[in-house]
């Protein structure tokens, strides 16, 4: 199908019949400003195929002019069967019909059938897909209605033009197949294949946990049990045994006798106790004894020894105390000795001091009299310095070359002057010798004269000669040569550079005579004048009035007198240190005397102590004694060689109260441990604990087994999913093969080797590829979104044409974004595309879409002229 | 006058058939715990019936070691009605006498008269015409033939001696446990009445197991019974004759298939006409079966279990039969059938385990399964 005509009536803004006609096949550009009509052209085309006449929603509504009125659309289209006028009118008698060559083919809902299967499909046919509304271009853009029959038709179109489409994807089938499997499959586990909370999965697993651990918790209470009731036969064979009479009377017999035993044992063990109690008396006595005779032997010898001892320290001490008393007299004698010698050392020291303080003075006279003429010519040298740093004027050296070098550049200058200057010689008549005057002197006879200026000559008689010199002379470096000269003069003061020689021929020889007068005040005062004054000042003068000894003899003297009474120090320490020995030795003696004399007195008082009893008596006495013990210990032995086993009797008797002991205890224990058995048995028991595990157990069997299902079943349909997804994802690629096909020449126009990913549910693009770069189209920019959607439109225009269902392909403001480079290639594929489609684009773009071509059509009035055409 | 008595074992009381599945509107572990108690009664009906004085439990009259007291209670209260019987309780191997020590000791307190713990192995006068000697199971697991004892037990001259035991006569774990077969023959007894198996078993003319009056197990594929026993005088052979107590019928069939079979017909060929509410039937399939079989065995079974106490329809052991039409059914090309061909592919790789194997394998009949709805 193609649209050739469009005629309009109280559509909007046109009140008045409009028209545009001449649509040609390939591109057609209606270009007008905003406000002229064409989005209302737009949807009166989008009405009067896809709504009925009968309609009043408010996309009809929309069309009505804001007068009233009913609007009117009617479309000339050609198809394969020929040209028909589709005409539609909405509100006021209301109408649709088919017309060809002028005659009825259809009208009314015969008429909305014939247009409807005109373009195809339900829900908007492709009309979503290639027919593009202003500020549509996105290709999501629209309502969800719209949306849904975009996608329709591209699902649509992709099915037609793909014989093999269907059977490749599964289609429905495979997308029903696949919601299945994961409807079931979410029934129990989730998207990352975890048991779905509160799904059967989950409470599979979470019913065998619970029953694990019940029948766990059931096994430990049924062990328990049988440990109770196994503990249980334990303790009540144990106490019956433990309570039987014969058992009893047989531990009762036992532990008699053992005690009978062990009395009989005890009885021998204290006498045998008693013979070994006078066994030890015996050996004390003997001891006695025997102490006492040695005790006496001792006392004599002792009091024999101090005797002797004493008669000797007696006369020891006698003869220190002489010597001491002989030390003493010397010590006396040695003491004087040496404060005589101190004296005469003091004296001593008196006439070396004042022999030396003569002496200094006399030497001091010399040295006072060098220091004052040293001091009286650096005063003078010091005067000398100063006269001449005040005379320092003139020029230094440097200056002095700085203005010779001036004064010969002068002089370069003047002599360059008046080498290139007008020069007069005279050669006077005889008699006439310096009758030309330049001033008041003549001018040289013979000698050539360079004139420089302007310079009058008088000669006498004559007149006045003006020579003048001409541009040679017009030199201005001998004055600027002059000028620094005289500026350098004139800061050393001087007229001339001979002046400012002398002045510093004159500097030159201050200066020396400044620097010979500072090295003689360095020379006479290197530290300064002030240091030889304080020098000056501490040499002594001369006591006029005063006696002096001779020096070396005074210093003899007092040598002498040091010698003496270091000698009388040494005798005094050695008579005190003598006399300090003697002393202590006397002491000691005195103490030893003392001591000796103490032992002496407390031998006498033992002798006289024991006086009573004779050494014979004790030895006596202590023979006695051994006898006794002897006797004794012969007995206790006796009677210890038939003792019985006191330890072993007693262990009997331990064994058999132990026996006794324990089985009290064991009775004891075991009667309320059996009362606990019996209620812990009695609680389990009735709490039927085998019953219940084992229903558990039955329990758990059959849980394990609903998981081991769900489980099976789980993998099944992940394996089902996964199989089906991928043989999607492997024909999906063949699904695409076509649109990418039909796409790809177009996106090279812009971009060479860009590609296109798509979205398997919206069948649109989803990202672009370029470069090996994959961008999501919805992070392009608004003008590469706005291409791409178009480009992909084109492409379906053209699948659409190849399954036999040729519409045009109507672009309302689709190029919006895009820049003047790009919006070229666009129209190049705008071009190539229109090669077998019918396009109709309408923009408001009017100088850039200047250079699309294209069949150029106007939205004009009816006029006379074609008002016959208007239906 | 032949003297006259009941053998039966193993009532198994107060089981909870906890591994049963019971559906949220149905009561099958309840019913199944009810049979199980109900048997008292039917023991002593047939008691009466059959002019039986006694009936002998040889074991495992409880089902575990220590039952709820209401389980013993409302136990010993039925056999207390049946006043005109006494009941001859032998602990067995699941209410063994050391394990059950607190049960044997609550029937010793609460049993009615007419209900005789057998705790002791000693003999025990049943009248004037027979002794019992019993041989009471001390522990779950013996390594001592329970029976040995029976060859010294005495009697008195003239009566009938008859044994009572629990266990196995074939010794499958060589604990040297089982009972010797002809223990009548070593201990000289008229008949040896024996508990464990839960099926009824002649070991020989004088030996047998009675089985269980209600059975709980797919197992020996009929109704529990009783044997009603008549001898007539010592060293005389009994006449035994076997009674169906059993109100629940345990039973499991074979359902081998093979391709181009019609699963779902081969299936309802096998299913009990009547008396579907008490039966307990689980289906073990085998042989091949091709992937619209199986969807069609599976609503098969789907559509009869209801009908039944308990279905199962066990299918491991069922191979998928894959033909091109099958999978034609899927797709004939396109992604649906790449992806039925990848896991026909894995179904039958011998590379994978058996168990990934097996995934693949219901992933591809459940894609047939859903393909199939959706084209309904």
């Amino acid at each position: 199908m193609k649209i050739r005509a469009v005629s309009l009536n109280n559509v909007r803004r046109f009140t008045h019949p409009a028209r545009v006609d001449q649509v040609a096949d390939g591109l057609n550009v209606l270009c007008e400003p905003n406000e002229e009509g064409k989005s209302t052209l737009f949807d009166a085309i989008q009405a009067l195929f896809f709504k009925p006449h009968g309609s009043r929603d408010k996309e009809v509504s929309s069309l009505r002019p804001h007068v009233g009125g009913a609007p009117e659309v009617s479309v000339e289209v050609e198809t394969e069967d020929g040209r028909f006028i589709l005409a539609k009118r909405w509100f006021q008698k209301p109408f649709a019909t088919v017309h060809r060559d002028g005659g009825l083919v259809a009208q009314s809902d015969e008429a909305e059938a014939w247009i409807g299967t005109l373009l195809g499909g339900d829900a908007g046919g492709p009309s979503g897909l290639i027919w593009v509304r202003q500020g549509m271009t996105d290709l999501t853009a629209g309502s969800k209605k719209e949306q849904d029959a975009a996608l329709e038709a591209r699902r649509d179109l992709m099915t037609s033009v793909g014989a093999e489409v269907e059977a490749m994807t599964g289609g429905r089938r495979m997308d029903a197949a696949l919601a299945r499997c994961r409807e079931e499959l979410a029934n129990y586990a989730t998207a990352t294949g975890r048991p779905r909370a509160n799904g059967p999965w989950k409470e599979a697993q979470d019913r065998v946990e619970e029953l694990a651990l019940r029948r766990n918790g059931l096994a430990t209470t049924a062990q328990d049990l049988h440990d109770a009731l196994a503990e249980r036969k334990r303790a009540r064979r144990d106490l019956r045994e433990l309570e039987a009479p014969e058992a009893a009377q047989e531990r009762r017999e036992r532990l008699e006798a053992a005690r009978t035993a062990h009395a009989a044992a005890e009885r021998h063990a204290e006498k045998l106790e008693a013979e070994a109690r006078k066994v030890e008396m015996a050996r004390l006595t003997m001891d006695a004894a025997r102490t006492r005779l040695e005790s006496l032997h001792a006392t004599l010898t002792e009091q024999s020894e101090a005797t002797r001892l004493v008669a000797d320290a007696e006369a020891d001490a006698k003869e220190q105390q002489e010597l001491l008393e002989q030390q003493r007299t010397s010590r006396d004698e040695a003491d004087r000795a040496f404060q005589a010698a101190e004296a005469a050392l003091k004296d001593a020291e008196r006439g070396n001091a004042l022999a030396l303080r003569a002496k200094a003075a006399l030497d001091g006279a010399d040295r006072r009299k060098e220091l004052s003429e040293r001091i009286a010519q650096a005063e003078r040298a010091r005067s000398t310095m100063e006269a001449a740093a005040a005379a320092r004027r003139g020029p230094d050296a440097e200056t002095l070359r700085r203005i010779e070098a001036l004064a010969a550049a002068h002089a370069a200058a003047v002599a360059a002057r008046n080498a290139s200057a007008t020069q007069v010689v005279a050669r006077y008549a005889e008699g006439r010798e310096g009758a030309i005057r330049d001033g008041d002197a003549p001018l040289p006879a013979g000698k050539p004269v360079p004139l420089a200026r302007i310079t009058h000559l008088m000669i006498k008689g004559v007149g006045e000669l003006e020579v003048r010199p001409g541009e040679a002379g017009d030199d201005h470096s001998v004055e600027a040569a002059a000028e620094k000269l005289r500026k350098a003069l004139g800061e050393v003061d001087a007229d001339d550079f001979d002046d400012a020689r002398a002045a510093a021929d004159v500097r030159a020889k201050t200066e020396r005579r400044h620097d010979e007068a500072a090295a003689v005040l360095a020379s006479l005062a290197p530290d300064s004048i002030d240091a030889l004054r304080d020098a000056l000042g501490r040499i002594p003068e001369l006591e006029e009035d005063c006696e002096a000894p001779d020096p070396e003899e005074a210093e003899a003297a007092l040598d002498r007198a040091r010698e003496a009474r270091e000698a009388a120090r040494l005798a005094r320490e050695t008579a005190m240190e003598r006399f300090s020995d003697l002393r202590n030795a006397a002491s000691r003696a005195e103490a030893t005397l003392a001591s000796l004399r103490d032992r002496l007195a407390r031998a006498e008082a033992a002798l006289a102590k024991s006086g009573e009893v004779s050494e014979d008596d004790l030895a006596t006495e202590a023979r006695q004694a051994v006898d006794v013990h002897e006797a004794a210990k012969a007995a206790h032995e006796e009677k210890a060689r038939n003792a019985p086993d006191l330890a072993g009797t007693g262990a009997v008797v331990n064994r058999a109260e132990s026996v006794e002991q324990q089985a009290r205890d064991e009775i004891t224990r075991l009667k309320p441990l059996l009362a606990r058995l019996d209620e812990r048995i009695g609680r389990s028991a009735g709490d039927a604990v085998e019953e219940r595990l084992a229903e558990t157990e039955q329990e758990l069997e059959a849980a394990e087994g609903t998981l081991a299902r769900i489980e099976h079943e789980v993998a099944v349909l992940t394996r089902l999913e996964k199989a089906l997804e991928a043989s999607r994802n492997e024909a999906r690629e063949r699904y695409f093969e076509p649109i990418a096909k039909e796409l790809k020449p177009l996106l090279h126009l812009l971009w060479p080797d860009a590609e296109l990913t798509w979205g398997e549910e919206s069948l649109l693009p989803d990202k672009l590829v370029r470069n090996g770069q994959s961008e999501p189209i919805d992070i392009l920019s608004g003008g590469t979104q706005e291409q791409i959607a178009l480009l992909v439109r084109l492409a379906f225009a053209r699948m659409l044409a190849a399954s036999g269902r040729k519409a045009p392909v109507i672009l309302d403001d689709a190029l919006v974004f895009t820049d003047d480079d790009r919006i070229e290639r666009m129209f190049d594929a705008l071009h190539r595309q229109a090669g077998d489609l019918q396009i109709i684009v309408l923009t408001c773009r009017q100088r850039a879409f200047r250079e699309l071509g294209g069949k150029a059509l106007r939205l004009e009035p009816v006029t006379a002229a074609n008002e016959t055409e208007v239906c | 006058m032949a003297f006259r008595f009941i053998h039966a074992s193993d009532l198994h009381i107060g089981r909870k058939f906890a591994n049963i599945p019971q559906p949220q509107d149905g009561n099958i572990r309840g019913r199944l715990m009810e049979a199980r108690h109900g048997a008292i009664g039917r023991l002593a009906s047939v008691a009466s019936d059959q002019g039986a004085a006694h009936v002998l439990l040889a074991g495992d009259t409880f089902d575990t070691a220590t039952p709820s007291s209401t389980v013993i209670r409302q136990a010993l209260a039925a056999m207390g009605e049946a006043s005109e019987v006494t009941w001859w309780l032998l602990p067995g191997n699941h209410d063994n006498l050391r394990d059950a020590e607190p049960l044997w000791e609550a029937i010793a307190r609460d049993a009615p008269p007419n209900v005789i713990a057998l705790t002791e192995a000693e003999p025990r006068d049943m009248g004037d015409a027979a002794t019992l000697l019993p041989c009471p199971v001390a522990f779950r697991s013996g390594a001592s033939d329970p029976s040995e004892r029976l060859v010294t037990m005495a009697s008195d001259e003239g009566k009938l001696r008859i044994g009572l035991a629990h266990g196995g006569v074939t010794d499958f774990t060589e604990s040297g446990a089982s009972i010797a077969p002809d223990r009548d023959r070593t201990a000289r007894l008229d008949y040896l009445a024996l508990g464990d198996w839960h099926g009824r078993m002649v070991v020989s003319d004088r030996v047998h197991y009675s089985g269980t009056p209600e059975q709980d197990r797919f197992k020996h594929d009929r109704r529990g019974v009783c044997l009603a026993v008549s001898i007539e005088g010592p060293g005389i052979p009994p006449q035994v004759e076997g009674v169906e107590t059993g109100t629940f019928l345990w039973v499991e069939r074979d359902l081998p298939l093979h391709s181009r079979q019609d699963a779902a017909a081969a299936l309802r060929a096998i299913l009990p006409e009547t008396g579907r509410r008490d039966v307990l039937l689980r289906v073990a399939v085998t042989g091949w079966a091709a992937l619209p079989d199986q969807v069609d065995l599976q609503r098969a079974a789907h559509r009869c279990a209801p009908d039944f106490a308990h279905f199962e329809l066990k299918t491991d052991l069922l191979r998928t039969q894959y033909e091109a039409a099958d999978l034609d059914d899927i797709d004939r090309g396109g992604a649906l059938r790449l992806a039925a061909d990848a896991l026909m592919e894995e179904a039958g790789a011998d590379a994978l385990s058996e168990e990934d194997r097996a995934v693949a394998a219901d992933a591809l009949a459940r894609l047939y399964s859903y393909v199939r709805e959706a084209a309904k």
